[in-house]
C-alpha cells in the first residue's frame, strides 16, 4: 500500500515533466532531449534569486520559469527549426538537442560545481499521511500540480483560441500557415511553455533533493518513458503513464530492490510500444501514399 | 545512397562500358582488391610504432585501440543510421554489452576467450533482435527513444549490478583478486594488451585486422543490392516494399548487424584495456558514436572511420582541454566549456556547416566537379533538349527483347480481381469491383476524384488488405499479400508523384529496381563472391538497356533529382521494368506532364505493350486513355460505372455525367 501511494506521488513528478515532452511533440513533432538541463536551469535560476527578499516565492518561481521559457524558445528557433526541414524522417533536431544538453550540462557544472546545493524556495516541510503512507508535502504538491497543469492545458487547448491554433498546427502546419498563422511562432511559444514547466518541476524538485547539474538526468529518462507510455500525442497521457510507471517501478523496487524498479519501468515502455506504438492514449496517424 | 556509392557504382563512363562490356567484371574486382589492400596497409602502419613495445609507444597503441573500437561501432551504426535512416541512440549499450559479456564469460564463466567473444557477440545480436522486433513499427523519435532506453538500462545494470563490481569496475580486487583480465592465449600466441612497457602489444595485430575487415565488409554491404535496400527503407518504407524488400525482416537484420558491430567495439575495448569501468559506458559514449558517424559522413563508406578517428583523437588529445583553459583565462573562470560541452558545440557546428560530414562533403565536391565535366562533354545535349519522353519506336527496335520478357503469350488473363471491396471505418472506398487484365493489354481505370481508383491500385499492390473479394495473379491467389510479396510475384508500380532516390544517379535508381534488392542474402552482400560481380555486370547492362528503352541513356550519370519532371516519370517506369514484372500499375503517369510529354508517354506505354507487358493505367487524361487503352473501366464512388472499349466508355452518358456533366468533347 505504501509503495502504491508513493508510486502515484512519484508518478506525478514524472507526469509533470512528461507534459513538456507531450506539448512539444503535439505541436512540432519534436522532443527536446535537453529537458533535463532545463530542469537544472530553472532550479539554479531560482537559487540565484533566492536572496531577493522583496520577492515572494511565487515571484522567484516565475523568474526561473521565464528564463527557461526564453532559453527554450531560442533553442527551438536556432537548434530545432533548422534541423527539421526535410520532412518527418528528418530527425537531426534530435542530435542538436542532445548536443544542447551536453553544452548546458557542462556550462552549469562549470559555473555551479557538481555537488547539490540546498534550495529553500517554494519548499514545504513536513509530511502528511495519505492512506497510511507518509508522503512529504513537497512531493504531494508536485503531484497535485501535475494534475492541475494537465487540466489547465487540456482546458486551454479546448477552450481558448491559442489552444485552437496549437491543435491546428499539430494537425496540418502547412494549411495553418496559409491561414496566416506562423507555425514557427506557435512552436516557439510551445517550447517556451514546455521549458517553463520543466523549470517549475526543477525548482520544486530541487527543494527535496537540492539543485545539482545532473538532477535532470534521472527525471529525463523517467519522464520520456512516462510520455511514451501515455502517448506522446495526448495531454492526458502523462497522468496515466506517470501513474503506471510510478506504481510499477515503486512496487518492484520495494519487492526486489531499486535496480529492478527502474528496469521494470523501462521494460514497461518496450511492452507498451510493441503493443501500441502510439502509446496508451495516443492517436495513430495513418500514413497515406 | 551515398555519394561514394554512386561513385563506385556508376563511375566508369556509360559509353565506354557499352563498347567494351567484356572488361566489366575485371575492373570492379580490381578496385575492391585495391581497397582491401589499402585498408590492411593502413591498419598495419597504424600499429608499426608499437612493434618493439617501447614505453612511449604504449599510449599511442592505446589511442589506436580506442580508435579501432570506436570505428567498428560507428561502422555498424552507420549501416543503420546512414543508410536505413534509423537513428539509434543505443549503440553504446551494445558496446557495453559486448565488453562486459566478453570479460564476464572469460573470468566468471571460464570460457575459452574465442568462445567468450563469440558468445558476447551472439548476446549482442540476440538483444539487438529483441529490441529490433519490439521497435520496428516505430520511426523517427520513438525509435530513438526506445534505443536510448536500452542504452540507459544497460548503463544502470552495469552501475548497480553487484555481479559487475559496480563502481569498482570489472574485474576488481575485492571480487576477483585482480584489476586486470589475464591476456588471452590463442593457438599458442599470447595476446598482450598495450599496458606494460617493453611488452609488445600483440593483441593490436588481430584488433586492427578485424577493424580493417569490418570496414571492407561494410563497404561491400553498402554497395550491394542489400545496401540499396537499406537506402530504399531510409527513403520510404512503402517504396522499399514495392521494390520487393521485406521491410520488417531487413530492418531487423540491419539492426542485429549493427548491434554485433557495436558489441565488437566493446570486445576490442576489453581485449586492449583488460579492465572495465561502468562510467565509461554512459550516454556520452553512445552520443560520441553517433557524433563519429555524423562528423565523418553518415551514409558514406569511409565516414565512420574518419569520424571515429577524428573524435577519439580530439577527445584524448589536449586540444579540447587547452581550449577550455583558454576560455578560463580570457573569458571567465566559471563561464567556460570543457570537453563534453565542446563536443556538443562541435556536434551542432557539424550539423550546421557540414551536414554530410567530412567524407560526404569532400565526396560531393569531387562528384560535382566530375559531373560538370560530363555535362560539358555531352555537348549540351540533355537537359536543354525539349523536356519530354522521346518517341520510342526507335528505342524499341534497338533494344533486344530478352527471352525472359513476357511477349508472345498475349490473351490469357493475367490478373483477375473478383468482388474486391475496401472499407475505411464506415466509408466504402471500393465496393464489389471486378477487374480482368490479359497479358499484353493496357487497361485504363478512370473516374472522378475520390472514385476509388488509387485505392483499387493500392488493393492490387498490397498496400491495403481487401475487406472482401479475391485477387488472383497468374492463377495464384495474392489477396492480402504484403506489398513485397506482390512485387515479387511480378506486379510493379509507379506512384502519383515519382518516388525516386533523388540524390542517387539515374543508373542507381534503375539498379535499385532489380529483384536483387529484395533477395540478395546478407552473406553474399558482405563477402561478395564472384557470382556477385557477374550479376552486377548483368544488372548494369540490363539497366542501360532499360534506360535506352525509356530514352534516358544520356542522363545515366545525372542525379535523379536533377531530371525534369517528365523524365523522372520515365525513370520510374524504367525502375519498374527492372523488376521483370508481368504487370505494371501506373498511378496517374501523365499527371503534371506537358502535352508533348504526355504524347511521348503514350508512345512509351504502347511500346511496353508491344513488348508483352500488361499495364493498368489510372489516368485522368482522356486523350491519352483513348489513344492507348484496350479496355477502360470507369469507377464512381467506389463502384464500377462503365466498362468497355475507350469509345464505348467515353461516350457513356453515366460516365459523362459522373464527370460533372461536362461533355467529353472538351476533354478530347
Amino acid at each position: 500500500m505504501d509503495a502504491l501511494v508513493l508510486g502515484l506521488v512519484l508518478g506525478g513528478l514524472y507526469a509533470l515533466l512528461a507534459q513538456s515532452f507531450v506539448l512539444t511533440f503535439i505541436t512540432t513533432k519534436t522532443l527536446n532531449f535537453a529537458v533535463g538541463e532545463f530542469v537544472a536551469l530553472g532550479a539554479f535560476v531560482v537559487l540565484a534569486v533566492a536572496g531577493w527578499s522583496w520577492l515572494p516565492d511565487v515571484g522567484k518561481l516565475a523568474v526561473g520559469v521565464l528564463v527557461a521559457a526564453v532559453v527554450g524558445a531560442a533553442a527551438y528557433r536556432f537548434l530545432v527549426v533548422p534541423f527539421m526541414t526535410e520532412g518527418e524522417h528528418d530527425v537531426r533536431w534530435l542530435l542538436s538537442t542532445v548536443a544542447l544538453s551536453f553544452v548546458m550540462l557542462n556550462l552549469i557544472t562549470n559555473v555551479e560545481g557538481p555537488s547539490p546545493q540546498r534550495s529553500e524556495t517554494a519548499r514545504l516541510s513536513g509530511a502528511v499521511d495519505v492512506l497510511g503512507a507518509g508522503v512529504s508535502k513537497q512531493q504531494l504538491l508536485i503531484a497535485v500540480l501535475a494534475v492541475v497543469v494537465t487540466v489547465l492545458l487540456v482546458v486551454a487547448s479546448k477552450k481558448t483560441s491559442a489552444g485552437l491554433v496549437m491543435r491546428a498546427v499539430s494537425q496540418d502546419p502547412e494549411t495553418t500557415s496559409l491561414m496566416g498563422v506562423s507555425p514557427r511562432l506557435v512552436g516557439m511559444v510551445t517550447y517556451a511553455v514546455a521549458m517553463g514547466i520543466a523549470a517549475l518541476t526543477g525548482t520544486l524538485y530541487a527543494a527535496t533533493v537540492g539543485a545539482s547539474p545532473v538532477m535532470g538526468a534521472p527525471l529525463l529518462v523517467a519522464s520520456i518513458a512516462v510520455a511514451v507510455v501515455g502517448g506522446l500525442s495526448s495531454l492526458w497521457g502523462p497522468l496515466l503513464g506517470g501513474a503506471l510507471y510510478g506504481v510499477l517501478s515503486e512496487v518492484t523496487s520495494y519487492e526486489f530492490g531499486a535496480i529492478w524498479g527502474e528496469t521494470a519501468g523501462l521494460l514497461l515502455v518496450i511492452v507498451v510500444l510493441v503493443w501500441r506504438p502510439q502509446g496508451l492514449l495516443g492517436r495513430r496517424t495513418e500514413v497515406k501514399l | 545512397m551515398s555519394i561514394l556509392d554512386q561513385e563506385s557504382r556508376s563511375a566508369p563512363p556509360t559509353r565506354e562500358s557499352s563498347r567494351r562490356p567484356a572488361r566489366w567484371p575485371a575492373r570492379p574486382w580490381a578496385r575492391d582488391a585495391l581497397f582491401a589492400v589499402a585498408a590492411l596497409a593502413v591498419a598495419f602502419i597504424a600499429i608499426l610504432p608499437g612493434r618493439d613495445g617501447a614505453g612511449p609507444s604504449i599510449s599511442l597503441m592505446q589511442l589506436v585501440a580506442s580508435m579501432a573500437a570506436m570505428t567498428v561501432a560507428a561502422v555498424g551504426l552507420n549501416l543503420l543510421m546512414g543508410y536505413a535512416k534509423l537513428v539509434s541512440l543505443g549503440q553504446g549499450g551494445f558496446y557495453a554489452i559486448g565488453a562486459y559479456a566478453t570479460a564476464w564469460l572469460v573470468l566468471d564463466g571460464g570460457w575459452h576467450p574465442l568462445l567468450a567473444i563469440a558468445g558476447a557477440l551472439a548476446l549482442c545480436g540476440a538483444v539487438g533482435a529483441v529490441v529490433a522486433v519490439a521497435s520496428m513499427q516505430l520511426r523517427g523519435p520513438q525509435f530513438s527513444v526506445i534505443t536510448l532506453v536500452l542504452a540507459i538500462l544497460v548503463e544502470r545494470i552495469l552501475n548497480e549490478g553487484a555481479l559487475f563490481g559496480r563502481l569498482a569496475g570489472y574485474p576488481n580486487h575485492a571480487q576477483h583478486g585482480t584489476t586486470g583480465l589475464p591476456p588471452i592465449e590463442v593457438l599458442g600466441f599470447t595476446l598482450e594488451p598495450p599496458m606494460i612497457a617493453n611488452t609488445v602489444a600483440t593483441v593490436m595485430v588481430p584488433v586492427v585486422v578485424v577493424t580493417a575487415l569490418v570496414v571492407i565488409v561494410s563497404r561491400n554491404i553498402a554497395r550491394s543490392p542489400w545496401g540499396s535496400s537499406l537506402s530504399a527503407i531510409g527513403e520510404s518504407e512503402m517504396l522499399a516494399s514495392h521494390l520487393g524488400v521485406d521491410v520488417f525482416h531487413r530492418k531487423v537484420s540491419v539492426f542485429v548487424l549493427a548491434s554485433v558491430f557495436g558489441g565488437l567495439g566493446g570486445v576490442i575495448t576489453t581485449l586492449c584495456f583488460a579492465h572495465l569501468q561502468p562510467e565509461t559506458f554512459d550516454i556520452f559514449l553512445t552520443i560520441t558514436i553517433v557524433l563519429a558517424v555524423v562528423f565523418g559522413g553518415s551514409g558514406t563508406v569511409l565516414g565512420p572511420l574518419v569520424g571515429a578517428v577524428g573524435i577519439v583523437w580530439l577527445e584524448q588529445s589536449d586540444i579540447l582541454a587547452q581550449l577550455g583553459d583558454l576560455q578560463q583565462e580570457y573569458i571567465s573562470s566559471q563561464w567556460y566549456l570543457s570537453t563534453p560541452g565542446l563536443v556538443g558545440v562541435l556536434f551542432v557546428l557539424t550539423l550546421f556547416l557540414m551536414p554530410k560530414g567530412i567524407v560526404g562533403t569532400i565526396g560531393a565536391l569531387v562528384m560535382g566537379r566530375r559531373q560538370r565535366a560530363d555535362v560539358a562533354e555531352d555537348d549540351g545535349a540533355g537537359l536543354q533538349e525539349t523536356a519530354g519522353l522521346p518517341a520510342t519506336a526507335e528505342a524499341v527496335s534497338d533494344a533486344s527483347v530478352d527471352g525472359a520478357s513476357p511477349a508472345g503469350r498475349a490473351g490469357e488473363p493475367l490478373l483477375v480481381m473478383r468482388g474486391v471491396g475496401k472499407n475505411f471505418g464506415g466509408l466504402k472506398a471500393v465496393a464489389d469491383m471486378d477487374l480482368t487484365v490479359g497479358r499484353g493489354q493496357i487497361h485504363a481505370v478512370i473516374g472522378p476524384n475520390g472514385a476509388g481508383k488509387s485505392t483499387l491500385a493500392n488493393l492490387l499492390t498490397g498496400v491495403y488488405k481487401p475487406s472482401s473479394g479475391s485477387v488472383r495473379f497468374e492463377g495464384r491467389e495474392i489477396t492480402g499479400l504484403a506489398p513485397h510479396k506482390v512485387a515479387r510475384a511480378g506486379v510493379a508500380r509507379t506512384f502519383q508523384t515519382p518516388q525516386l532516390f533523388h540524390d542517387a544517379t539515374v543508373l542507381d535508381n534503375v539498379l535499385a529496381g532489380f529483384p536483387d534488392t529484395g533477395r540478395t542474402p546478407l552473406w553474399a552482400a558482405a563477402l561478395k563472391p564472384p557470382s556477385r560481380y557477374r550479376r552486377d555486370a548483368e544488372m548494369r547492362a540490363e539497366a542501360e538497356r532499360l534506360l535506352n528503352l525509356v530514352g534516358l541513356t544520356e542522363f545515366t550519370r545525372l542525379r535523379a533529382g536533377e531530371l525534369p519532371y517528365g523524365k523522372q516519370r520515365a525513370l520510374e517506369i524504367a525502375r519498374a521494368l527492372a523488376s521483370q514484372p508481368e504487370l505494371i500499375v501506373l498511378d496517374e503517369p501523365a499527371a503534371g506532364l506537358l502535352a508533348t510529354e504526355t504524347a511521348g508517354l503514350g508512345d512509351l506505354l504502347l511500346s511496353l505493350r508491344a513488348h508483352g507487358y500488361a499495364l493498368i493505367v489510372v489516368e485522368h487524361h482522356m486523350d491519352l486513355v483513348a489513344r492507348i487503352a484496350d479496355q477502360v473501366t470507369c469507377m464512381d464512388q467506389g463502384r464500377l460505372l462503365s466498362r468497355g472499349t475507350p469509345q464505348q466508355v467515353l461516350s457513356d452518358e453515366g460516365v459523362v455525367s459522373a464527370y460533372l456533366g461536362k461533355p467529353m468533347e472538351e476533354h478530347s
